[in-house]
C-alpha cells in the first residue's frame, strides 16, 4: 500500500498562508513592472482605493491593540497583563503589514522616506501620521524589547507612552480624512473621535482572538481565570461595539438630515447606492448587529462567543474602512457630463488591489503565528 | 519687482464646448494621453428643461490656484506650494504619489502623471509666462473665453473686469479662494 | 520659494523654458523660418534648436494660421498665428491635435503594393521606382483600352489639389470627382442662381441671424463660429433651427427642433409675413432685383398657419421672427451654412433663402450678404495636351447643371456601376475618403471591385486605401511646401504652408508624386509640372513682392482689416437679368422651378426613425477620427435617440444597439437624450471602419456611409443623406 500522504491542519495552514503571501509579492511584482495606473483601479476622482483602507485597517488594528492591552501593565488591570506581549507583538506586525499596504499604495516610498525628512510640512496629517506612527513603531518595539527581557518598569513606562501615541496617531489618522474641506462626507472632528472608539474595538476584538486561538492550537482548557477574562473582555467589547452602533447611528442622522450637499449623496451610497452591500451586510449586520447579539447575551459571552463576536466585528471593521475611505470619493467634485451625470462615480478595486489586500492580510497572519512557533510569548505572570 | 498675482477671468457664455483648450494644455505641457489625463476640462452642465425647451452651459476650469490651498497644507513633503506670481506649482522630485492633494482639491484639478512620476496640473503654462507669454489655453480659444493677467496691476484686463462686472468663483463655501474668477 | 522651484525644474521642463525664451525672442523679428539656437543649462553640452515656422492648418477647410514650434527636429507644439484675421487668431482642438497626424505610428510610411485579395490589406513595401512604375504602366494601359476617360481621379481640397486635378487633366481624363456633390453643391447652387455668387454672410456685424442646421459651434467655419459668439454682444439675436439640440442651439436665443426637411415651410411663411405686411424696401428691391412681381402671388398660400401644419414651428413664431427680421433689416441675415447635403428640395430651400434676404436688402451690406474678395494670384500656366477620341463627362446630361470639376458622386457612381455611357476601369485617389464619405458603402465597395486598378495617395491607412493596388505615403501638411493661397471672404487673405520638418519615412509631397508619374507617362505632360515648388510660389507671387513680405514677417497677408461693402453698388451681377434674380429666368427655361415651390419630405413610416447625420468639433469628415489626442474626447460615435422613445421601447443609455437601413446594419452604442426630435436618431460621421490598421478605431461605433441611401438632388447633383429610415433595436 502506498504511504497515504498527511497533511496535517498545521502543514495546510502554513501552506495557504504562504500562498497568500507570495501571490500578494507577485501583485506587487506586477505593479512595479507594469505601473500602477495599469495594476490599480484608482482614478483621478477616486485616488484612494482599498490599499488604502485595508492599511487604515491595518493600523488602527495596531493602536486598538495597544490601548486595550495596556489596560494590563499601564493600568494595572492585571486580567489583561497576561496577553500584553502577544498584544504588543501583533502590533508590530500589523502596523509593519499596514506600511506594506501603503507602500504600495503610493508612488515613491523610498522618495517618501528622504523628502519627509528634508522637507518636512507640519501643516499635513500625513507627514504627522507618519512622524507619530513612525515614532510609535519605536515604542512598540522598545516595549515588547521590555516584556520579553522583563523589565516590568521600563516596560509600563513604555507602555503609557505607547497608550499616548496610539490615541495620538489613530486620532490623526482621522483626522488625514476629517481635515479634507473639499469631502464633507469626511470633514469635521468625527472622523478622529470615531477612529479612537473604531482602534479600541478592533483591538478588543484582535485581543479575544488571540487569548482563543492560544488555547485552541495549543490545546489548553479554558480556566475560571481566563474565562472570566473573556467575559470582561467581552462586556468591554459590548461597550465598545454599542458605542459605535450610536457613532454610526448619528453619523447616518446627520448625514441625511437637511441633506447636506455632498454628505448626503455619499451617505446615500451606503444605504441605497453602490457600497449598500458591504455596508448593510459587513459593516452593519456582521460588524454590529452580530457581536452585539454575542456579547450582550450573557449566555453566549463564553470564550467562544467572545471570540466569535470578534472575528465579525474584526470583517466588519474591514469593510467599515472600504466605506468609508470610498464613500467620501464616490460624490464628484464636479459635474462633467451634462445629461447623464450619475450621482455617484464608480469604483471596484482591480484584481491586483485584491491581492495585495489577500496578500497583506495572509502576511499578518503568517508573520503572527511564526512568532507563535519561535517566540515564548506566554506571561510570565502565570 | 512687484509681486503678481496671476489669474484667469472666463466669460463662460462665450464657450461653445470645443475642447481646444484641453487639446492645446496636452501638447503644450507634454500630458500623457488618455481620458483620465488633463489639467483643464470643459464641463458640460446639466442639462436644463424638458424637450423642446432645453439650455445647457459650458463651463470650462483648471486649477483655481488657490490663495487658501488646500493641496498646499496636505502635502507632507512640501512638493506643492503656491509661487510669488500666485501659481501653485508641484515640485516634481519631492512628490511622493501619496495623492492627498488629489483628494484635497474641491475641483479635481490634479492627477498622478506616470511619465513624470507626480501629481501634476495646471500652472497657467508657467514655462509661457515666464517668458512673457499667455498660456496655451487662453491663447488657443477661439472666442477667446478666458483672459489671463495680473491682479494686482489695476490697469490689467482682469483686473477691469471684474470691477466692472459681477463675478463667482466656484465653490465659494469651502473658503478655498479661488483665482479663477467667472463672470456672470 | 520660486527660485527654488526653478533649480528643481525637471530637465524637460527647464529647457522647456530657456530655449522658448529665444524662441520668442526671436519671433516677430525674423523671417518665415526663425532660428535660434540655445546651449542647454543644464549640462552645457547639448545644443538646443529651437525653431518657429508660419504655416497654415490642415486639419480641415479653414487652413487656420498656426506658428509650429519645432524643438531638435521634432513638432512640439502648435499655436495659433495671432496675425491671421480670418481664424481670428485661434486654433480649435483639432488644429491643435494635428501634431498627432505627423506621429501617429499608424500613418503610412513607405510605398505599398497589394498582395492579397482586395481588402484583404495584405500589402508589400515597395520602392518609389517600383511603385510609380506600376501606376504609370496602369495609366497607359487603362487609356489604351478603356480611353483616358476609363480612369476616374477622385480628390478633395487641399492646397495640392491643383496638381491632382492637373494631372488627371493633362492625362486626359474629364471624369474628375470632388467632394462638393457630398456637401454644399445645392447651396451654392441656390445662392449663385439668385445673386450670381455665392455670399458670405457678415455675421460679425448682423444682429439678427437665422441658421438652418448650421451648427456652428460644432461644424467649426472660420470666422463664422467666432464671430457668431463675439460679435456685437448684447444687441446680437440668434434663432436656430435644427431638430436636434446642438452646442450651437445651446448658445442661440431661439431654438426650434424643427420637422427635418421643412426648412423652406419655415422660409417661406417668414417671406409670406413681410411680402404681405409691406416689410422690406420697396425701392430697394425694385431697383435691384428683378421678379418680386412674380414673387407676391406665388406666396400667397404659404401662409405662417400652412407652415407651421408642415415645419411644427408655431405660426405665432413664424410671424414675430419675420418681422423682427425685417425691422433688424438690413443686419439681418439667413446664414445658409455650409453642409447642404439633406433633403432633394435642397437647391429650392437655399434659393428661398437667398430669397429671404434679398427682402432685408442686405447684399453687399453691413451684417447682410456679402460678395467675397479674393486677392488674386498668378494660375499655374500649362498646357493639357489634346487627345482625340475622349468622351464627355460620364455623368453628363444626368444633372440640370453639373460642375464638370466637381461631378456627381451619387450619378457618377451608377454610371460606373450601368457601365454607360462607356466604362470606367481605373481610380486615382488623392485625399478623399470615398468608403466614407459617400452614402450607401456597397454600391462604392461594388465600383471599386469592378476597377482594374486603384491607387490612392493618403496619409493613413483609410478604408479606400485599404481596398487600393496601390497605395502612395503623402507627406502631411507639417512636412511640405505648399503653394501660396488666396482664400477668398470678406477680409480676404493670401496664405502658405513651410515645411515645418523634413518629410518622415518615404513620404512625399503631392506635386512630387505627379511630377514623377508626369515623367512616367510623357515628355509633354511632365512640361506641365517642370517646377520647383520655390519656382511655383515665385510664379504665383509675380509682382506682388508685399505679399512674400508678408508671409515672411506674420505667415499670413491680408489687403485690408475692415470689409467693403457695396463695391457691387451699381454694378452687373453674374446672373441672365444682371440684377439679383427673385425670379430664375435660367430656372424657368430648364423647366425648373422659377420660384421656390415648396414639397413636403416623405413622413416617417410607423416604427422607424429618420436618420440625420452631422459632427462635433473633434473630427474633421473621414478624416481626423483617428488621431489619438482627439480619440481622448470622443472615441467613437454613439445613436442618439430621444429619452421619451427609449423609455418606450425599453431601451437603455449606453447599451449597444442595431441600426437596420434599407441598405445596412450597424451596431453602436446608444446615447438617450432629450437633444433630439422623437422621430429622428442622429449619429457624426466618420466611424465603423472597415480596415484593421486604423488602431484606434477598430470596433467602434457604426457607418453612417453603410446605412444612408444615396438618394439625390437633382438640380445641383448633392446627395440627399436625411432621407433615410432605420429600425432600431437591441444588440
Amino acid at each position: 500500500m502506498p504511504k497515504r500522504l498527511k497533511i496535517s491542519p498545521k502543514w495546510l495552514f502554513f501552506s495557504l498562508l504562504t500562498c497568500g503571501v507570495i501571490a500578494g509579492l507577485a501583485a506587487a511584482g506586477y505593479v512595479f513592472w507594469v505601473g500602477h495606473s495599469e495594476a490599480y483601479n484608482v482614478t483621478r476622482e477616486i485616488p484612494w482605493g482599498i490599499l488604502i483602507s485595508t492599511y487604515v485597517f491595518f493600523v488602527v488594528c495596531c493602536s486598538g491593540l495597544c490601548l486595550v492591552s495596556s489596560l494590563g501593565h499601564v493600568f494595572g488591570v492585571t486580567q489583561f497583563e497576561q496577553i500584553s506581549k502577544r498584544a504588543i507583538l501583533l502590533a508590530i506586525i500589523t502596523m509593519l503589514v499596514g506600511f506594506g499596504t501603503i507602500a504600495m499604495e503610493i508612488n515613491h516610498p523610498i522618495r517618501m522616506a528622504i523628502w519627509v525628512v528634508l522637507s518636512p510640512n507640519f501643516s499635513s496629517p500625513i507627514w504627522w501620521m507618519g512622524a507619530l506612527y513612525g515614532g510609535y513603531l519605536v515604542i512598540l518595539c522598545l516595549e515588547f524589547y521590555a516584556l520579553m527581557k522583563d523589565r516590568h518598569g521600563m516596560a509600563s513606562t513604555l507602555g503609557l507612552l505607547g497608550f499616548v501615541m496610539a490615541m495620538a496617531a489613530s486620532s490623526n489618522l482621522g483626522g488625514v480624512f476629517g481635515l479634507l474641506e473639499a469631502r464633507p462626507f469626511w470633514y469635521g472632528a468625527f472622523l478622529p473621535l470615531y477612529l479612537i472608539l473604531t482602534a479600541l474595538v478592533s483591538g478588543g476584538a484582535l485581543l479575544a482572538l488571540i487569548v482563543y486561538f492560544n488555547h485552541r492550537t495549543r490545546g489548553l482548557p479554558f480556566h475560571e481565570g481566563e474565562r472570566s477574562f473573556m467575559d470582561a473582555l467581552g462586556r468591554l467589547q459590548a461597550l465598545f461595539v454599542g458605542l459605535l452602533a450610536f457613532f454610526l447611528i448619528w453619523k447616518v442622522i446627520t448625514g441625511l438630515y437637511g441633506r447636506p450637499p455632498q454628505g448626503y449623496e455619499a451617505m446615500m451610497a451606503l444605504i441605497n447606492g453602490p457600497l449598500s452591500l458591504p455596508f448593510w451586510l459587513f459593516e452593519v449586520l456582521l460588524g454590529l448587529l452580530v457581536p452585539l447579539v454575542f456579547l450582550l447575551r450573557r449566555q453566549s459571552r463564553t470564550p467562544q462567543g467572545v471570540a466569535l463576536a470578534g472575528g465579525c466585528s474584526l470583517i466588519g471593521m474591514f469593510f467599515m474602512r472600504y466605506d468609508m475611505v470610498v464613500a467620501g470619493q464616490l460624490v464628484p467634485m464636479r459635474v462633467d457630463v451634462g445629461e447623464q451625470a450619475g450621482t455617484w462615480l464608480a469604483y471596484t478595486p482591480s484584481v491586483t488591489e485584491v491581492v495585495i489586500v489577500l496578500g497583506a492580510l495572509s502576511a499578518c497572519l503568517l508573520l503572527y503565528s511564526i512568532a507563535e512557533q519561535r517566540l515564548d510569548l506566554s506571561s510570565t505572570h502565570t | 519687482m512687484k509681486k503678481r498675482r496671476l489669474a484667469i477671468v472666463l466669460d463662460t457664455r462665450k464657450c461653445i464646448d470645443c475642447k481646444a483648450c484641453t487639446v492645446a494644455c496636452k501638447t503644450e505641457n507634454k500630458i500623457p494621453l488618455g481620458r483620465e489625463t488633463y489639467r483643464n476640462w470643459v464641463s458640460e452642465g446639466p442639462l436644463r428643461g424638458e424637450y423642446p425647451n432645453l439650455g445647457q452651459s459650458y463651463t470650462p476650469g483648471q486649477c483655481m490656484q488657490c490663495a487658501n490651498t488646500p493641496c498646499d497644507r496636505v502635502c507632507p513633503t512640501r512638493a506643492t506650494w503656491v509661487n510669488d506670481d500666485g501659481i501653485v506649482v508641484v515640485e516634481d522630485r519631492k512628490c511622493i504619489g501619496c495623492k492627498y492633494c488629489m483628494t484635497a482639491c474641491p475641483y479635481n484639478a490634479r492627477y498622478y502623471n506616470e511619465e513624470t512620476g507626480a501629481v501634476d496640473k495646471c500652472t497657467f503654462c508657467i514655462q509661457r509666462v515666464a517668458v512673457g507669454e499667455i498660456p496655451a489655453c487662453v491663447e488657443t480659444c477661439p472666442t477667446k473665453v478666458r483672459v489671463f493677467g495680473d491682479l494686482n496691476d489695476p490697469e490689467s484686463e482682469v483686473s477691469e473686469l471684474l470691477a466692472r462686472h459681477p463675478y463667482r468663483v466656484l465653490k465659494p463655501e469651502i473658503g478655498t479662494e479661488p483665482f479663477l474668477f467667472y463672470l456672470m | 520659494m520660486s527660485n527654488l522651484f526653478w533649480n528643481s525644474l525637471s530637465r524637460r521642463r527647464f529647457l522647456g523654458v530657456t530655449s522658448l525664451a529665444i524662441g520668442a525672442a526671436a519671433l516677430g523679428t525674423k523671417a518665415k523660418v526663425m532660428e535660434a539656437l540655445a546651449s542647454s543649462v543644464a549640462d552645457g553640452t547639448a545644443v538646443q534648436s529651437i525653431r518657429n515656422v508660419f504655416t497654415s492648418c490642415g486639419m480641415c477647410v479653414n487652413k487656420c494660421g498656426v506658428i509650429a514650434r519645432v524643438r531638435n527636429g521634432v513638432i512640439e507644439k502648435l499655436d495659433p498665428n495671432p496675425h491671421f484675421i480670418k481664424s481670428r487668431g485661434m486654433l480649435c482642438a483639432r488644429g491643435n491635435a494635428g501634431l498627432d497626424m505627423v506621429y501617429s505610428p499608424d500613418r503610412l510610411k513607405y510605398p505599398l503594393i497589394r498582395t492579397g485579395e482586395r481588402g484583404s490589406g495584405q500589402f508589400r513595401r515597395a520602392s518609389w521606382d517600383e511603385a510609380l512604375d506600376l501606376v504609370a504602366k496602369n495609366l497607359n494601359e487603362l487609356a489604351e483600352k478603356y480611353t483616358r476617360a476609363g480612369t476616374m481621379f477622385v480628390s478633395t481640397e487641399g492646397f495640392q489639389e491643383h496638381f491632382f486635378t492637373t494631372f488627371a487633366e493633362c492625362y486626359g481624363s474629364p471624369n474628375t470627382l470632388r467632394h462638393p456633390t457630398l456637401c454644399l453643391s445645392s447651396n451654392i447652387q441656390g445662392f449663385s442662381a439668385t445673386f450670381g455668387t455665392n455670399p458670405t454672410p457678415d455675421v460679425l456685424n448682423a444682429d439678427y441671424i437665422l441658421m438652418s442646421g448650421a451648427n456652428r459651434s460644432e461644424a467649426l467655419l472660420t470666422p463664422d463660429s467666432i464671430d457668431m459668439i463675439t460679435g456685437e454682444g448684447g444687441k446680437r439675436k440668434i434663432v436656430y433651427l435644427d431638430p436636434r439640440f446642438t452646442k450651437t442651439a445651446a448658445k442661440a436665443d431661439e431654438w426650434y427642433p424643427i420637422k427635418p426637411g421643412t426648412d423652406m415651410a419655415f422660409i417661406l411663411g417668414m417671406i409670406h409675413v413681410i411680402v404681405t405686411e409691406s416689410l422690406y424696401d420697396k425701392t430697394w428691391v425694385e431697383t435691384n432685383t428683378v421678379g418680386m412681381e412674380q414673387l407676391i402671388p406665388h406666396i400667397q398660400p404659404y401662409t405662417p398657419e400652412w407652415a407651421e401644419a408642415e415645419c411644427e414651428v408655431p405660426a405665432t413664431d413664424i410671424r414675430r421672427i419675420a418681422r423682427e427680421f425685417a425691422a433688424a433689416a438690413p443686419k439681418a441675415v439667413y446664414y445658409q451654412g455650409r453642409r447642404s447635403s439633406f433633403f432633394d428640395n435642397d437647391t429650392q430651400m437655399r434659393r428661398a433663402m437667398a430669397i429671404l434676404n434679398v427682402l432685408a436688402a442686405n447684399w453687399d451690406r453691413p451684417g447682410g450678404m456679402v460678395p467675397n474678395s479674393k486677392v488674386k494670384l498668378e494660375g499655374h500656366d500649362y498646357l493639357a495636351p489634346w487627345y482625340e477620341d475622349v468622351p464627355e463627362r460620364l455623368e453628363k446630361g444626368d444633372v440640370a447643371y453639373l460642375s464638370n470639376k466637381d461631378g456627381s458622386w451619387k450619378y457618377f457612381r451608377d454610371r460606373v456601376l450601368e457601365g454607360t455611357p462607356y466604362p470606367v476601369k481605373g481610380m486615382m485617389i488623392y485625399k478623399q475618403n470615398p468608403l466614407v464619405s459617400v452614402p450607401n458603402r456597397a454600391k462604392t465597395l461594388a465600383m471599386m471591385e469592378q476597377m482594374e486598378f486603384i491607387c490612392t495617395i493618403d496619409i493613413t491607412m483609410n478604408d479606400t486605401a485599404w481596398y487600393s493596388d496601390v497605395v502612395l505615403p503623402e507627406s502631411t501638411y507639417l512636412e511640405r511646401d505648399d503653394p501660396i493661397e488666396s482664400l477668398g471672404g470678406i477680409l480676404p487673405v493670401v496664405t502658405t504652408r513651410n515645411a515645418v520638418i523634413p518629410a518622415m519615412y518615404e513620404s512625399k509631397s503631392n506635386l512630387w508624386i505627379m511630377q514623377q508619374l508626369a515623367k512616367r507617362l510623357s515628355g509633354e505632360i511632365f512640361e506641365s509640372f517642370n517646377f520647383t515648388m520655390e519656382e511655383y510660389r515665385h510664379h504665383q507671387l509675380k509682382g506682388k513682392p508685399q505679399i512674400a513680405e508678408a508671409l515672411e514677417l506674420k505667415g499670413v497677408y491680408y489687403p485690408k482689416t475692415t470689409p467693403t461693402y457695396g463695391k457691387f453698388d451699381g454694378k452687373r451681377l453674374k446672373t441672365r437679368s444682371g440684377k439679383i434674380e427673385i425670379y430664375s429666368a435660367k430656372y424657368a427655361k430648364k423647366g425648373l422651378d422659377p420660384l421656390p415651390v415648396y414639397t413636403a419630405p416623405e413622413e416617417v413610416p410607423q416604427g422607424k426613425f429618420r436618420l440625420i447625420l452631422g459632427r462635433n468639433a473633434y473630427f474633421t469628415h473621414g478624416t481626423t477620427a483617428h488621431n489619438a489626442l482627439l480619440d481622448d474626447i470622443v472615441a467613437e460615435n454613439t445613436l442618439w435617440l430621444n429619452t421619451r422613445e427609449a423609455k418606450r421601447m425599453g431601451l437603455k443609455h449606453g447599451q449597444m444597439v442595431r441600426v437596420k437601413s434599407p441598405l445596412a446594419e450597424e451596431q453602436l452604442r446608444l446615447q438617450v437624450t432629450q437633444k433630439i426630435r422623437p422621430d429622428c436618431v442622429y449619429l457624426s460621421h466618420g466611424y465603423g471602419v472597415l480596415n484593421k490598421k486604423q488602431q484606434l478605431l477598430q470596433g467602434k461605433g457604426g457607418s453612417d456611409a453603410a446605412l444612408v441611401e444615396d438618394k439625390v438632388e437633382p438640380i445641383s447633383g448633392n446627395v440627399a443623406m436625411h432621407q433615410t429610415f432605420v429600425e432600431i433595436s437591441a444588440a
